[in-house]
């Protein structure tokens, strides 16, 4: 249960931020979506009441209301706890002291949750990527729809990384999944863990790598590195990165939103158009592609053949 | 440059009813007398106009989100390879773009209206109709909880939300607007819905569900629109909701609406245990209103996913089911849910609904003004088509099937006292020259000199489901792409665009308007008419229509 970042803008008088630091991680999002924004239905700043949720006191902290400082790891315990209080049942309170937290936060928080008119909860990494990682977002997301029984709640994950919203729209309604998508059989499988970038390069599944629009060289585990090192790897990028340092190829492209146009998806999923302002000597991304793609489909194809015409 | 001889030719439009005929194509484009290119024998074969869906949903922001939210239905789907000639894919409830364009070729259909977008999302749903191929496309725009527009029919100022419906549709290069659930989507945004038609809607003083549909239908014929104002009327899927339909009709006062999903608006009783069809009341007051055009959104057994802007109905769903949940509230403009469902024959809901679908396709006595849908994927998926049609043409089967439902079901339904068999030409208008007439396209779903090449031919066979879903040659603009259940040529198809007369200085008035309640630029918002692959635009003379009338 999600919204567009506008309804956030016009109705949210209750925002919680839970494992991210928008201060410093999207510093136009309290200006642009949520607490510094005059909505149609929130007139100021006071009219809304910001939450935090994280393990340390980030830059972010100063510009919350109400402060929670859980321990590191127990974000599912205090959703979980949570969703029993939504719903008036009873908790273990051996286990709440565990989190860091005490019962009287947690239920002032649930109170404040279901007065509020319009509440929205943005997870960012921190609970996405944390110990519990997907189970995390599954119960924060429960927690949101469970809300509805009661008021109006939505949640939104905090996603950043560029255009990385965009690459999971457009893989989504040409193969049926997000990522992790293995086409090796002629069609699409899935199966995070196994087939995402990650877990390939770590165990050294692929024997080629076409690198676009990311630097896993930068923030993948070092074994995947070594693998992206020791294989034909081609990097498509403006400029000079961590990846393309160690790759075989890197064919330097024009910078989209800067010098090529394209389309840009927000964090909710809303296509913006790109207007690039300059204009580059270098090719876009798109042009490259679609040249090595021609250049590919040149060669005789690899599907068995029978009287000279591709078997079906 | 194509002949087809020989074949019993169904073209309803121009009154041919299966005379043995034959048919040339110059140019994509049925022509008198051709000589030369290739023929295609079809003896002892049936030819229809290519299948025209006019409800359908197969691209868009809420689709995406729906296939995002089940990846265990694509786990079970049937995969599409990838060759020299198609695109990889994925079948099943909410196929991906290549499968969407080659599972309704594939079926014989041509043409399919997606009818649910948002302004703000339009672009992306331009990018899914892109990679969607060989069939034609348009669009419908979501309009009955646009905030800019309720609080211009709330302040009475109907000239000028005119203009701004005239600016939205061009901005998201649509073909005309749909209304679901007037009023329900914007209180959603509150946690509220709206179920009563003559009481103001949560968060407006005056403004009423009935201000809204009649207020659209209204701009619409001003606008004079192709397509009347495609109705998903308020309280959808609840018991007793016939009522709130019928009143909706009386509130049109004769003007033009289609009433879109028929079948989820049709029921009687107060809670699910009472439920019972209220169809032949429904179709008794439809059958008289001429004005009213219609869709069944039948159900059938089986898994399917229902995705609506709905949002309101499905929070209610999720909590009957149990189930996944999606929502997700576009500023401003609409709402939409998603929830997986699976209709099933034990359950006596599912049953009276089944029922309800089938009930009004044999009582609505003329086919031009009710037209085959599934609402896709809500009742069914839609290559399940020829399973409706089967039950539509061969009562017995029909029979069997109803003595499988629950006992108690057949207390709440009059399905097992309907004789009426569909003939293959009344099937030929539901599924292609009714919708195309009623969508207003002129050059689509018949076989007359000037019109589309888009042809399916059948093998004829008693079995309804094996003669319909596998044609044996499918012609889309000319070219044959489906040959013996193969697609052979990838063909991008078109989109179907209107572009309504309004006044240019209406962005006067909407630039500092959106540049207060939304949170893109004003200038990022229209769609590029770039973006829409082999848009066809028609140009309104902006001109006041008259009531089709069928004959």
């Amino acid at each position: 249960m999600t919204c567009t970042l506008g309804e956030v803008k016009n109705r949210a008088d209750f925002i919680i931020y839970w494992g991210g630091n928008p201060a410093e991680c999207h510093p136009r999002h309290f200006t642009k979506y949520t607490i510094m924004q005059k909505g149609k239905f929130v007139p100021n700043r006071k009219a809304r009441t910001m939450v935090l949720v994280d393990i340390r006191e980030t830059p972010s902290a100063k510009a919350s209301d109400i402060f929670l400082q859980i321990t590191p790891g127990k974000d599912f315990e205090v959703i979980t706890t949570l969703r029993a209080l939504v719903k008036g049942q009873r908790v273990n309170l051996d286990l709440v002291a565990e989190t860091g937290l005490t019962i009287e936060q947690l239920q002032d928080l649930v109170d404040r949750m279901k007065k509020a008119r319009f509440g929205v909860l943005f997870f960012g990494m921190g609970l996405s990527m944390t110990r519990g990682k997907h189970m995390n977002s599954a119960a924060v997301l429960a927690l949101a729809a469970e809300m509805n029984a009661f008021t109006k709640f939505v949640a939104m994950p905090m996603r950043g990384h560029g255009n990385v919203t965009g690459a999971d729209v457009v893989l989504r309604y040409t193969t049926g999944y997000p990522f992790g998508i293995n086409m090796c059989r002629g069609y699409p499988r899935f199966n995070p863990g196994e087939f995402s970038t990650v877990d390939l390069l770590v165990r050294g599944d692929n024997d080629a790598a076409l690198i676009l629009g990311a630097d896993p060289g930068a923030t993948m585990p070092q074994p995947g590195i070594d693998h992206l090192a020791r294989i034909p790897t081609i990097v498509l990028d403006p400029k000079v990165t961590h990846t393309s340092r160690l790759s075989r190829v890197h064919i330097t492209t024009a910078a989209t939103g800067i010098s090529a146009p394209g389309t840009v998806y927000r964090m909710d999923e809303i296509p913006l158009p790109l207007r690039p302002p300059l204009k580059s000597p270098y090719p876009s991304d798109e042009e490259v592609i679609r040249r090595i793609h021609q250049a590919v489909a040149k060669r005789p194809g690899w599907r068995p053949t029978l009287n000279g015409k591709a078997m079906r | 440059m194509l002949r087809i001889t020989g074949g019993k030719v169904f073209d309803p439009a121009n009154g041919i009813d299966g005379q043995v005929k034959d048919i040339c194509i110059s140019d994509g484009r049925i022509v008198s007398e051709f000589d030369g290119g290739r023929t295609i024998d079809a003896t002892g074969m049936i030819v229809f106009p290519g299948g025209v869906d006019i409800h359908t949903h197969v691209a868009g922001a809420a689709l995406n989100f729906a296939r995002g939210l089940t990846p265990e239905n694509q786990r079970a789907a049937a995969p599409f390879l990838h060759s020299p000639e198609r695109r990889a894919g994925i079948g099943g409830p909410t196929p991906t773009t290549f499968a969407t364009g080659y599972l309704y070729a594939g079926m014989g259909y041509t043409t399919v209206m997606e009818a649910a977008v948002p302004v703000l999302s339009a672009k992306h749903t331009h990018e899914e109709l892109r990679d969607t191929p060989i069939v034609d496309k348009a669009c419908l725009l979501l309009m009955a909880n646009n905030e800019i527009v309720l609080d211009l029919l709330e302040s009475g100022e109907i000239e000028r939300a005119k203009q701004v419906v005239g600016w939205l549709i061009w901005a998201a290069k649509t073909y005309g607007i749909k209304a679901v659930n007037p009023g329900g989507v914007a209180a959603w945004k509150w946690g509220e819905d709206a179920k009563q038609l003559f009481e103001p809607v949560h968060g407006y003083n005056t403004l009423t569900p009935a201000n809204i549909i009649s207020g659209l239908a209204g701009i619409v014929d001003d606008l004079g629109l192709p397509h009347p104002v495609h109705l998903h009327c308020n309280n959808l899927g609840a018991p007793g909701n016939v009522d709130t339909t019928i009143e909706t009709m009386k509130v049109l006062e004769g003007r033009r609406a289609h009433m879109a999903h028929l079948q989820f608006h049709a029921y009687g009783g107060d809670d699910w245990h009472t439920m019972r069809s209220e169809a032949p009341r429904l179709a008794a007051y439809f059958n008289s209103q001429p004005n009213l055009t219609a869709d069944a959104g039948a159900i059938l057994f089986g898994d399917a996913v229902t995705i609506t802007a709905d949002g309101p109905w499905q929070h209610l769903l999720y909590q009957l089911t149990g189930r996944k949940w999606g929502n997700i509230d576009v500023e401003n403009e609409t709402g939409c849910g998603i929830v997986p469902y699976t209709y099933k024959g034990s359950n006596l809901v599912n049953a009276v609904q089944w029922a309800v679908g089938l009930e009004l396709l044999l009582l609505i006595d003329d086919p031009w003004r009710l037209h085959l849908t599934t609402d896709h994927p809500n009742g069914a998926c839609f290559w399940r088509y020829p399973e409706i049609i089967h039950l539509l043409m061969n009562a017995d089967y029909r029979k069997e099937c109803i003595k499988k439902l629950p006992p108690k079901a057949l207390k709440r339904i009059t399905l097992m006292d309907l004789d009426r068999e569909y003939s293959l030409y009344e099937i030929a208008i539901i599924t292609s020259a009714g919708p195309a007439r009623a969508m207003g396209m002129p050059r689509k779903g018949h076989l007359g000199v000037g019109a589309d090449a888009d042809i399916t031919i059948y093998n004829q066979n008693p079995d309804g489901v094996m003669m319909f879903r596998y044609p044996r040659y499918v012609i889309k603009g000319g070219t044959v792409v489906v040959e013996e259940g193969d697609i052979l040529h990838r063909d991008e198809g078109h989109e179907f665009v209107v572009r309504p007369v309004f006044d240019p200085k209406i962005e006067d008035f909407l630039r500092p308007l959106f540049q207060q309640v939304y949170t893109m630029s004003f200038d990022n918002y229209p769609v590029e008419a770039e973006r829409v692959h082999g848009m066809q635009v028609s140009e309104l003379p902006g001109t006041p229509r008259q009531p089709q009338s069928n004959p």
